[in-house]
């Protein structure tokens, strides 16, 4: 994960916050995008990816380098059943990809809009989550995100998802434990 | 598994509560391990929650949260209507039920009616005082909690200690024999990962059989229908994306006018509740999936209980409906970081509970009506109270309104005090008394044995019969 | 106001309070109808009862006067529950302008800039009361008192926590009580001085009745009672 200064503000104050929300990313250019998320990926052991049926997924290139590293790739929507988008059969090592629609930089949280092309349950049902974040999609707080996404005239989205770090438990002697039932690990791309 | 629990008919209190509520502090109070528990969580949350106001202003934003609660409760009925008409509008369906009990007709009825076997629920304090646990397993139906530390619970038997952290007076050791227990074999890890990482097999097989997803909701936002349910595991939203059914249940007051307040509430509660900046999952869930998503549920329903809240509005008891049930006002209070929350007898536990457990029971509830009493009054809780309820007053107030053989005998007791106290020379009479039969009991200046109610107080601490008391 | 609590069981703590004011240079006096401001009727849960009496002390201490009291409990009580439970009553306007008068009695030294010269060298250590430091806002007066007088305070730990004595919940539910005045007389001694001061006459009977049932050697006195000597 790259501490150096990007130059846009918003982008290192969410550099800096996903680091607080104990999840990673990584600030890289469009061409270059595909490859670095795919490796990552690749790095992090992942057998198939779940992807978001979203422009940005196409235009980084992303499907191709995935099959380059070996990993196997399902657009949604997957047709597969509850079980496998679960885990429970099939490959464990499943990396839900996600496209957000904005992302908040004080508190280190994506929204996920719930669309044909992107399930609402992608980076939750899988052990591993990536997001391919364009820079230009950051805002500074958390009311400037909702007041977009929710604006007037704009239909409500079925489920709008904020996501800020991997699934946290603290259930067990109250101290916070990883991966109870959501992604265990959380991967932004911020692409710019 | 639902031994414990008995539907009843309206109550809030469980049902299954043993002795009197002095019985229940006295036994917590020996138990060390609960003790152990409870200091550590309540240290840990006053760390983040001065964090929050050193580094994060939770401070300046409480005043605007309280203003935004108060003004919901003052238009509630509008706003209300206006969730329904969003909701549906957006292709679900809306029921107000009067009671847990239609509540939980409602959501039994359309479990039968869709043949569902097996309800996956997220964490909901409205689902427990309705007990529609219970009477889902009264219609065969089989209930899952996947909320791990509500799991742990619902294998111990057990009620939850604390709104946000249900489990927090078990240990590792107590939940990896309950798993062994649940899972049939001995085979299941000792370590809090290992444990963490058995539960989610367990319960994703759950999620995949289950028919109905029933969640809580933290608040309802009125101008686009949405109901949000905060969570830091992705439960909630496995229960609320899995399943072909949703249903959310949500306390009539829990709803706020626009994405303004509940930007504001939202960035509120975790600051309140878990000393954090934000929670891992926000979900803000707007009627059923649409047309041409590949998944979430094919139906949404939204139950909106009443329960005797409706009726506190315009009452001296109105800010108590403010609550956002962040539990804060809990690890602030000495009495419930002594007793932990099962002492109390009902899913509300702490300051907040003590408050409304009797309001929405009645004020004359066997099982209530001591709770107000159980409080020093130290205020602990309004000042960490983030949505600025004055609970410490309304504690005073709750308990004028209690009625009880206690508070009946008291009452005498204060009538006979009052005429007394009222006038100098009967005051003076009395206290001459009284210092007299201090002098008499005194031994070296101490009394060891005070007679009638003082014998509350020297059934633990001694009474000095001079001042300064003598060594 | 010498509270009832002081004349119940403590009496050299309002006098040490009257000598305290009038070595500062006020003139003090003290009504001797007073009785009580009715805190115990109100906290239990009987408005009516209390109402009857604070009605007396209301009338007690009618007048321009300041009202200076040495409890914050009972401070707080006129200053934040009698506007309350005098609203919509016919004696609200002197429920308020009581309430408006009334003060406690470091709070009255800090404010008026009162030093009562030399008192106690201590080490003290000091309780805050839940009132003092919830309903009157106040932890500065005392300590600023006990500096002037050149009394060493040691503070423990967790003074912010409430002792557990609340009035009736004493009685009410003892056990629950006597753990936490326990803790807070094992905390005081844990401050290394021997002694508990509190501008609150109830905290301090409770917590050193249980240190003595305990045998947990610590001594208590009022601040008034510090500053006096």
């Amino acid at each position: 994960m790259s501490t150096a200064s990007s130059g846009d503000p918003l982008v290192d104050l969410l550099m800096a916050s996903l680091t607080r929300r104990k999840a990673t990313g990584q600030v890289v250019g469009g061409e270059d995008a595909g490859r670095e998320a795919a490796r990552w990926m690749a790095d992090s052991g992942v057998a198939r990816a779940v992807l978001a049926s979203d422009p940005v997924v196409d235009g980084i290139g992303l499907p191709d380098a995935l099959r380059r590293e070996g990993i196997d790739v399902i657009m949604w929507p997957t047709g597969l059943g509850k079980r496998e988008t679960m885990g429970l059969e099939g490959p464990i090592d499943v990396c839900g990809v996600t496209v957000p629609a904005l992302a908040v930089a004080e508190r280190g949280t994506v929204v996920l809009e719930a669309s044909e092309g992107h399930g609402r349950g992608l980076d939750v049902t899988s052990r591993h989550h990536v997001a391919l974040l364009p820079a230009d999609r950051i805002v500074r707080t958390l009311g400037e995100a909702l007041a977009l996404t929710f604006a007037d005239g704009r239909p409500a989205p079925s489920a709008v998802s904020l996501v800020s770090g991997p699934s946290r438990s603290s259930d067990i002697e109250k101290i916070a434990t990883l991966g109870a039932h959501g992604a265990l690990t959380e991967h932004v791309v911020v692409i710019r | 598994m639902s031994t414990r629990k008995r539907r009843g008919d309206g109550g809030v209190a469980y049902l299954d509560v043993q002795g009197t509520l002095r019985e229940r502090t006295v036994d917590a109070l020996r138990d060390r391990t609960l003790r152990g528990n409870l200091d550590a969580a309540a240290a840990s949350w006053g760390e983040g929650r001065d964090s929050m106001r050193r580094d994060y202003g939770l401070d300046d934003m409480r005043e605007r949260a309280r203003e935004i609660r108060r003004s919901n409760i003052r238009n509630l009925p509008a706003l209300l209507s206006e969730m329904q008409a969003k909701v549906r509008e957006a292709g679900g369906t809306v029921v107000r039920a009067a009671d847990g009990a239609e509540a939980c007709r409602y959501i039994t009825g359309l479990a039968q009616a869709r043949g569902v076997k097996v309800v996956a629920k997220s964490k909901s304090m409205a689902t427990e005082e309705i007990k529609l646990n219970e009477a889902l397993d009264d219609a065969g139906i089989e209930v899952v909690e996947t909320d791990l530390g509500e799991w742990i619970l619902q294998l111990a038997n057990e009620h939850p200690s604390h709104i946000i952290a249900p489990a927090v007076h078990l240990n590792r050791e107590q939940v990896a024999a309950l798993f062994r227990e649940e899972a049939g074999t001995d085979d299941v890890p000792d370590d809090r990962e290992g444990l963490v990482a058995h539960a989610r097999v367990r319960l994703r097989e759950k999620f995949a059989e289950a028919g109905i997803g029933v969640s809580g909701v933290n608040l309802g936002v009125a101008s686009t229908g949405t109901v949000c349910v905060v969570e830091n595991e992705g439960n909630a939203r496995l229960v609320t994306s899995q399943p072909r059914i949703h249903v959310a249940v949500m306390g009539m007051e829990r709803v706020v006018a626009d994405w303004d307040e509940a930007a504001h509430i939202l960035e509120v509660l975790p600051m309140a509740a878990i000393g954090q900046d934000a929670a891992n999952y926000v979900n803000l869930i707007t009627g059923p999936r649409r047309d041409g998503e590949a998944d979430g549920p094919e139906e949404f329903h939204l139950v909106i209980i009443d329960g005797g809240r409706g009726a506190l509005r315009g009452t001296e008891f109105e800010e108590a409906l403010s609550c956002i049930r962040c539990g804060a006002c809990l690890y602030s209070c000495p009495m419930w970081r002594s007793v932990g929350g099962q002492a109390y007898g009902s899913p509300y536990s702490g300051p907040i509970g003590a408050v409304i457990t009797p309001l929405l029971e009645g004020p004359s509830s066997p099982a209530s009506r001591d709770l107000p009493f159980m409080s020093s009054l130290c205020g602990a809780c309004g000042e960490a109270c983030p949505v600025g309820i004055p609970l410490q007053d309304l504690l005073v107030r709750a308990r004028a309104r209690s009625s009880s053989p206690a508070t009946r005998t008291s009452g005498m007791a204060f009538r006979a005090w009052s005429r007394l106290w009222r006038r100098p020379s009967t005051y003076r009479a009395w206290m001459a008394g009284w210092r007299l039969m201090l002098r008499a009991r005194g031994k070296s200046g101490w009394a060891t044995e005070l007679p009638g109610p003082g014998a509350g107080w020297t059934q633990v601490r001694d009474m000095p019969t001079r001042w300064p008391p003598r060594r | 106001m010498r509270t009832c609590l002081s004349d119940a069981v403590a009496p050299s703590v309002w006098k040490s309070s009257k000598r305290v004011l009038e070595r500062c240079g006020v003139d003090v006096k003290v009504p001797r109808a007073q009785t009580c401001c009715s805190q115990p009727a109100w906290t239990a849960g009987h408005p009516d009862q209390a109402r009857a009496v604070a009605r007396h002390t209301i009338e007690v201490f009618s007048g321009p006067e300041e009202v200076v009291v040495p409890s914050g409990s009972c401070a707080g009580m006129v200053v934040h529950a009698y506007p309350e439970m005098f609203k919509g009553q016919p004696e609200e306007e002197a429920a308020l302008d009581l309430a408006r008068r009334t003060i406690e009695l470091t709070q009255f030294l800090a404010k008026h800039g009162l030093d009562p010269g030399r008192g106690s060298r201590g080490p003290v250590t000091m309780h805050d009361s839940c009132h003092m430091l919830r309903v009157l806002d106040e932890s500065q007066s005392p300590r600023e008192a006990l500096a002037k007088a050149g009394c060493e305070v040691r503070e423990m730990q967790h003074t912010d926590r409430c002792c557990g004595f609340g009035g009736v919940f004493a009685i009410n539910f003892p056990e629950l009580s006597g753990r936490l005045g326990e803790e807070k007389a094992r905390a005081a001694i844990g401050s290394g001085a021997r002694e508990v001061v509190s501008c609150d006459l109830g905290c301090l009977m409770h917590i050193v009745g249980l240190a003595h049932r305990q045998g947990i050697p610590l001594r208590a006195r009022h601040v008034a009672e510090v500053l006096d000597r």
